[in-house]
């Protein structure tokens, strides 16, 4: 045997050792979403966007984020998202931080994370940090908060 | 301070502020060991939290990676161009050789990064929270200012040496 059995971690087979995967924390979801099932609100969002309606385009993006769904079409989602963020006036931010409800505030800083995270889009980085300062502004640190305690990524 | 700065230190200090809650917390592999969890090769993932960078561009960003007891802060000093780059390494190797005395720095920045700093909760008990994000953020708005001083007077005195030098050659 060329392992060292001194080395094998026993309890990784134990399945009643009580430790947990990243997998085990993801919480369960009724039904995984697919590229297909989000296309409609992708589009939507684009039309919302365009067309300068920002309040409902950034209203419609944080209500229902692909939780369940695999990294392309989070990462579609995601994109669409940001040209939503982008389009929008700084002056106008406030105003629709304003009428977000709190758990549309949670899943805005998801967003303003994983755009500071992501290559393609950290060039950006200036419109996402103005979002972030005035969410801060309204909501406080509690946001902030709940992200890091957040499993359910998008 | 500079229009786009201010934005960028308030989300640091809020992400900060935030992952800054730390608890005692006893090894869950190790009897008797208290560590780091954000250091470990961690067998429980419910231990780590979500990490959160910031970046303002491409070259300036931070990471936080928060944990049960533990934070790490990495900081991507902005580095324009080869005299910079050199700046940076030889001023974050500086500091790091004297770790002891900063308490939170870390000895070997994290990869993709300049510096890092890892705050236990022994550091939150012992210090003031809110000093200790008051410090990442000051060194975060000076080490910008110094480097690009050191890259100025490293330049003038180029320029001092070579005019020095090479005025022997003049007839």
């Amino acid at each position: 045997m060329d392992q060292d059995w001194r080395r094998i971690d026993i309890d990784a087979f134990d399945p009643e050792s009580g430790r947990l995967t990243e997998k085990d924390l993801i919480p369960p979801y009724p039904n995984n979403v697919t590229l297909q099932d989000i296309e409609p609100t992708i589009n939507q969002l684009r039309n919302l966007a365009s067309s300068g309606d920002s309040i409902s385009a950034i209203k419609l993006a944080t209500s229902d984020p692909p939780y369940s769904g695999d990294e392309n079409v989070k990462y579609q989602y995601f994109l669409a998202v940001m040209t939503a963020l982008s389009q929008v006036k700084q002056s106008d931010i406030t105003n629709i931080i304003k009428q977000l409800s709190p758990k549309q505030q949670d899943v805005l800083i998801k967003y303003l994370y994983k755009g500071m995270a992501v290559k393609e889009t950290q060039k950006q980085g200036g419109v996402l940090l103005a979002w972030f300062e005035k969410l801060t502004q309204v909501a406080g640190i509690n946001p902030v908060v709940h992200y890091i305690n957040d499993r359910k990524t998008v | 301070m500079s229009q786009s700065l201010r934005p960028y230190l308030t989300a640091v200090r809020y992400s900060l502020e935030a992952a800054l809650t730390l608890s005692n917390f006893s090894s869950q592999e190790v009897e008797r060991h208290n560590r780091p969890e954000v250091e470990v090769p961690n067998t429980s993932a419910e231990l780590l939290l979500q990490p959160m960078q910031i970046a303002r561009n491409e070259n300036d960003q931070v990471l936080i990676e928060p944990s049960v007891n533990s934070v790490r802060v990495s900081i991507k000093v902005k580095q324009a161009d080869e005299i910079e780059q050199i700046l940076v390494h030889k001023f974050t190797r500086f500091l790091e050789q004297r770790a002891e005395a900063f308490y939170i720095l870390r000895r070997v920045p994290i990869k993709g990064y300049s510096i890092s700093f890892l705050i236990t909760n022994y550091h939150t008990e012992t210090m003031k929270t809110n000093k200790l994000v008051d410090f990442i953020i000051e060194f975060m708005e000076e080490v910008d200012k110094e480097i690009s001083e050191m890259k100025l007077f490293l330049n003038a005195r180029a320029r001092f040496v070579a005019e020095a030098y090479l005025g022997e050659f003049v007839y």
